[in-house]
């Protein structure tokens, strides 16, 4: 055959796609009318990863539309909470944004904020650190712990996640709060909470200020305990736990989880997402698996989520500011 | 395409220097740390650097045999470099134009461009075109519900 | 043993053994189809596997890949072409069995070979793995550093032919791996202000570039026609078989250890183990002047060798997330995506999964038989594919599949970028295979590194201060010093006589 020919078949399958577009109605559908793809910005195995997927399953019975989990990995979060924060605000590309989006542009990593990069869904959980020793350890409270630290500073390690991570914060601010450097517990950065522990466990680390629900496992093996909660009031999970408040340090962080769209994502897609994912938070099938774990659960609507990402951020920068963290 | 050792040398050498002067440079130190960000880039490039200067002494003492560069015989046939011009343009016209154009209409266009190319009778390339771009979007995304850009074709989504 | 109940759950289910009929299938066709790599195939396949639980996608991995390194023997016999790499090192032999009109008597051996070769590693895998994982358990960063430190250098000595062109490799893999924002150094490094390349350069989409992309680009090239395949049915395919095997039992031994052994070292796979192992089997052969002349002896050690390999590149691979070849490269990072991070823990965590893998793996040795045989009636057909339609449908796999796993056309970009780079390397003798090894543990020689100095407050002795990491490091620098000494004594020996 000749290259006419080709290009003969080449014009039909066009004119094909063609009159195939011409007859489409204009008219959109209602949404959902397909996929919905929601994107969590860290790995699988994770907390994030867990709770992200138990909304997953549920909003898609709701909404009667495939809801798929894509993670998006890497760089501390940003790229992940960057993809929500970039996609197209039709609906169809929502995700779950994280504590770490308020931290992130204070370090000059990112220009997205939570409250302004976003239109903020729904807020679904809160869990306050911890601060972590190993079980044989010899101090009781927070006040042997931190003895031990103003009499060798630099000696103790402390660890729970990357480097300039939440739980760095976390440590950072109590040395500060009791007035104590920061450099007096140099920071072992490592992937995630998991591996800190076992870093604690093997005597590598002797500190780790991950949430107290991330220990739960290790200490209910007896090997590790925890000393106090970086909270502002005792938590309904764990009543015998003293805050560092009682202890005397003026010093509560949390990490939190909500589910956001990208910003200028239509009302009538707002209209239906809210109240749906509302709906997720009150399910049994969402809500056991944050009980199973150990999750705290809260919900927040789009108006109460923003002020809380404000007060959030603006807590956070002062505390990065006086750590020294902030770029 | 062959070069001579020596060219990748002078092109690894400058490329392992650049690469050593920017991450000493702009790369912060971690707080009370020796060893930061700039340490491992620093000590890549120096490896590079050595291995860079190293080839430049080999292609130096085998320029007899091996000449600067030596094109292989696909670049003197216009037919093959055409080939493979068209399999890197196929690629970005992927990347650009897949979103706004969609998958299927991406694929059924470098589908049939490269097989009728490689060879393919061109109704044979259309019809292996159509039927590979079917398979494809039904596997990824029904069944793995990838979310394959409709673009164009967004209006008869099916 | 309750374990092992629970992974012949996971394993033995329609679901798992189907995935892996399917998985067989496509394995058995990329490694008969020349030009196509096991490595290609795997490459191609964990788009699709990134989908499924952790036990189906690491099935069809192994079951992929055990076929497609049988399969390359199919165009070795037939066209004296290896499928894959794999085969390489015999297809003269084979070849010239064919032309002697022995297709069947070659392609039987080497299938029978290839599963008793495989079924050894699995078994090697299955026992040792646990075993050393258990004396892993105690490893802190200064081990891990250590012997991703001995990975890396395995990786330059035994993969190329130039020295200096195989630690270039590996540099630029080491650079390409500090590229974005890690967690312990906390810094983006070499992004640009791209936020994509923030998390690194993703590794998948970067396999696919540099072991399909540039297979499809040496395609585009290539200025001389495919070769055909004589029409010829073939006669029974294990008539004699047996005479074979008990002749050459030993050598099957042999040729399994051998494969065992080069896959546990970093960096060296299915090919390599073929080649050391027909220059052993020629070297200690009765009869060594028949080796050329399609003698069967070779094949028995090379096909079991080749799919020997294969279970020892896992053992590394599983137990301390070092690659024992590029195959396994791909499957950590699959691990890693599925939170089954490698390492001695998983074993102690979650034994079942483990022992699940082992299974697939052995069942996927058990599989070969029926479809290799299968593969090989229909190799005929196989080998008359059109290249011409193959390879733009092979590239537009590479293309959704890089865009699967993020979903961003970013990962198109990374994935160009590196298959035109792999595609000039590889012309210009550069190896492949230390890049990724580069891209998968430079992360680990980084990340601890730099915690260990934390911990010991900088001081380099804590290197040696553990009993097993003073044992790796100094095995480490003697790997490095003793073949530079006696390269320079030889050169020094050398100058010294021409003067």
């Amino acid at each position: 055959m000749s290259k006419n020919g080709f290009l003969t078949s080449l014009t039909i399958g066009a004119a094909a796609i063609g009159a195939l577009m011409a007859a489409a109605s204009p008219a959109a559908a209602a949404y959902p009318d397909r996929p919905i793809t929601l994107i969590i910005p860290w790995g699988a195995g994770g907390g994030t990863d867990a709770t992200g997927r138990a909304i997953a399953a549920v909003l898609q019975d709701d909404l009667k539309q495939p809801v798929n989990v894509v993670n998006r990995t890497g760089g501390q979060g940003v790229v992940g909470h960057a993809a929500i924060a970039q996609a197209k605000p039709d609906g169809y590309t929502i995700g779950v944004i994280t504590v770490e989006i308020n931290q992130l542009h204070w370090m000059g990593l990112t220009d997205l904020t939570g409250a302004d990069s976003y239109a903020p869904l729904a807020l679904y959980n809160i869990d306050p650190a911890g601060v972590q020793v190993r079980a044989d350890a010899q101090y009781k409270t927070v006040a042997d712990l931190l003895g031990q630290i103003k009499a060798n500073p630099g000696k103790l390690k402390g660890s729970g996640t990357g480097q300039g991570g939440i739980w760095h914060l976390a440590l950072a601010g109590m040395l500060n709060a009791a007035g104590l450097s920061t450099s007096a517990v140099p920071w072992v950065p490592t992937d995630g909470a998991a591996t800190s522990l076992k870093e604690l466990v093997a005597g590598g680390v002797d500190v780790v200020t991950c949430s107290r629900v991330e220990a739960e496992s290790m200490i209910s093996a007896g090997k590790v305990k925890a000393l106090a909660l970086m909270a502002p009031e005792r938590s309904k999970l764990y009543p015998d736990l003293p805050t560092l408040k009682e202890q005397g340090l003026d010093w509560s962080i949390e990490t939190w989880r909500g589910v956001a769209a990208p910003k200028g994502t239509p009302k009538e897609v707002l209209d239906v997402l809210v109240p749906a994912l509302k709906r997720v938070t009150e399910n049994k099938a969402f809500t056991d698996v944050l009980d199973k774990r150990g999750f705290g659960r809260v919900y927040k609507g789009p108006e109460d989520f923003t002020k809380f990402l404000r007060a959030n951020d603006a807590s956070l920068g002062a505390t990065m500011k006086a750590a020294g963290l902030v770029k | 395409m062959r070069f001579n050792d020596a060219v990748f040398g002078v092109i690894i050498v400058v490329f392992a220097t650049a690469m050593m002067i920017f991450a000493e440079t702009t790369f912060p130190g971690l707080p009370g740390q020796d060893y930061g960000p700039a340490f491992f880039p620093v000590g890549i490039g120096g490896g590079l650097f050595l291995c860079g200067v190293a080839l430049i002494f080999q292609g130096i003492a085998k320029r007899k045999e091996a000449p600067l560069a030596q094109l292989g015989d696909w670049v003197v046939s216009p037919r093959h470099l055409i080939n493979f011009v068209l399999v890197l343009g196929s690629l970005v016209f992927y990347v650009l134009a897949s979103d706004f154009l969609g998958f299927i209409p991406t694929s059924l266009l470098i589908l049939t461009v490269l097989m009728y190319r490689f060879g393919c009778r061109p109704l044979v390339a259309v019809g292996m075109a159509v039927a590979v771009t079917f398979v494809i979007h039904s596997a990824f995304y029904f069944a793995l519900r990838v979310p394959l850009p409709w673009g164009l074709l967004q209006p008869v989504a099916w | 043993m309750e374990h092992w109940l629970q992974a012949y759950e996971l394993v033995v289910n329609p679901y798992v053994l189907l995935v892996m009929v399917c998985s067989a299938a496509f394995g058995l066709f990329v490694g008969a189809v020349p030009g196509l790599t096991a490595t290609m195939a795997t490459a191609l396949l964990v788009p699709v596997t990134f989908f499924m639980d952790p036990i189906p996608a690491i099935a069809a991995i192994a079951t992929c890949t055990a076929m497609a390194i049988f399969a390359g023997d199919i165009p070795g016999a037939l066209l004296r072409i290896p499928g894959t790499p794999a085969s390489a090192a015999y297809v003269d032999e084979a070849y010239t069995l064919t032309r002697k009109g022995q297709a069947e008597r070659a392609l039987g051996t080497g299938l029978i070979c290839s599963m008793l070769g495989g079924l050894f590693g699995s078994i090697v895998l299955a026992t040792s793995a646990p075993a050393l994982a258990e004396f892993a358990l105690n490893f802190s960063t200064f081990e891990f550093f250590w012997l991703a430190c001995l990975g890396l250098t395995c990786a330059v000595i035994i993969s190329s032919e130039s020295r200096v062109k195989g630690l270039v490799s590996l540099f630029l893999g080491l650079f390409i791996s500090t590229i974005g924002m890690g967690v312990v150094t906390g810094f983006p490094r070499f992004t640009f202000g791209i936020t994509d390349l923030m998390g690194g350069v993703s590794f998948i989409p970067a396999m696919i570039g540099m072991f399909a992309i540039s297979e499809v680009l040496r395609f585009a090239v290539r200025t001389k026609p495919m070769p055909k395949v004589e029409q010829k049915p073939f006669g029974s395919l294990f008539a004699g078989i047996k005479g074979t095997l008990g002749r050459y039992k030993f050598n099957l031994l042999r040729g399994s250890i051998i494969g065992t052994v080069i896959g546990i070292l970093p960096g060296a796979g299915g090919d390599i183990a073929a080649w050391v192992s027909y220059a052993t089997s020629k070297r200690f052969s009765k009869e060594p002047e028949k080796f050329g002349t399609g003698h069967v002896e070779g094949l028995v050690d090379c096909s079991s060798a080749n799919n020997a390999a294969l279970g020892g590149t896992w053992i590394p691979a599983m137990v301390f997330g070092i690659p024992g070849d590029s195959i396994t490269a791909i499957v950590i990072g699959v691990l890693y995506m599925k939170d089954m991070n490698p390492g001695p823990t998983v074993f102690i965590e979650r034994p079942h999964m483990v022992n699940a893998v082992f299974l697939a793996f052995f069942l996927a040795n058990l599989m070969m038989l029926p479809l290799g045989f299968l593969a090989i009636r229909l190799s005929r057909q196989i080998l008359r594919i059109a290249h011409a339609a193959l390879m733009p449908t092979i590239l537009m796999f590479c293309i959704v599949g890089s865009f699967a796993i993020n979903n961003t056309t970013f990962d198109v970009i990374i994935m160009l970028v590196l298959g035109v780079f792999a595609y000039i390397m590889e012309e210009n003798g550069f190896p492949i295979a230390p890049v990724i090894l580069g891209i998968v543990l430079g992360v680990m020689v980084e990340d601890n590194f730099i915690t260990s100095m934390i911990k010991s407050e900088g001081s380099f002795l804590a290197f040696f201060e553990r009993p097993i990491a003073g044992v790796l490091g100094v095995a480490t620098f003697l790997v490095w010093t003793v073949p530079l000494a006696t390269t320079l004594r030889r050169r020094m020996k050398a100058s010294r006589s021409t003067t």
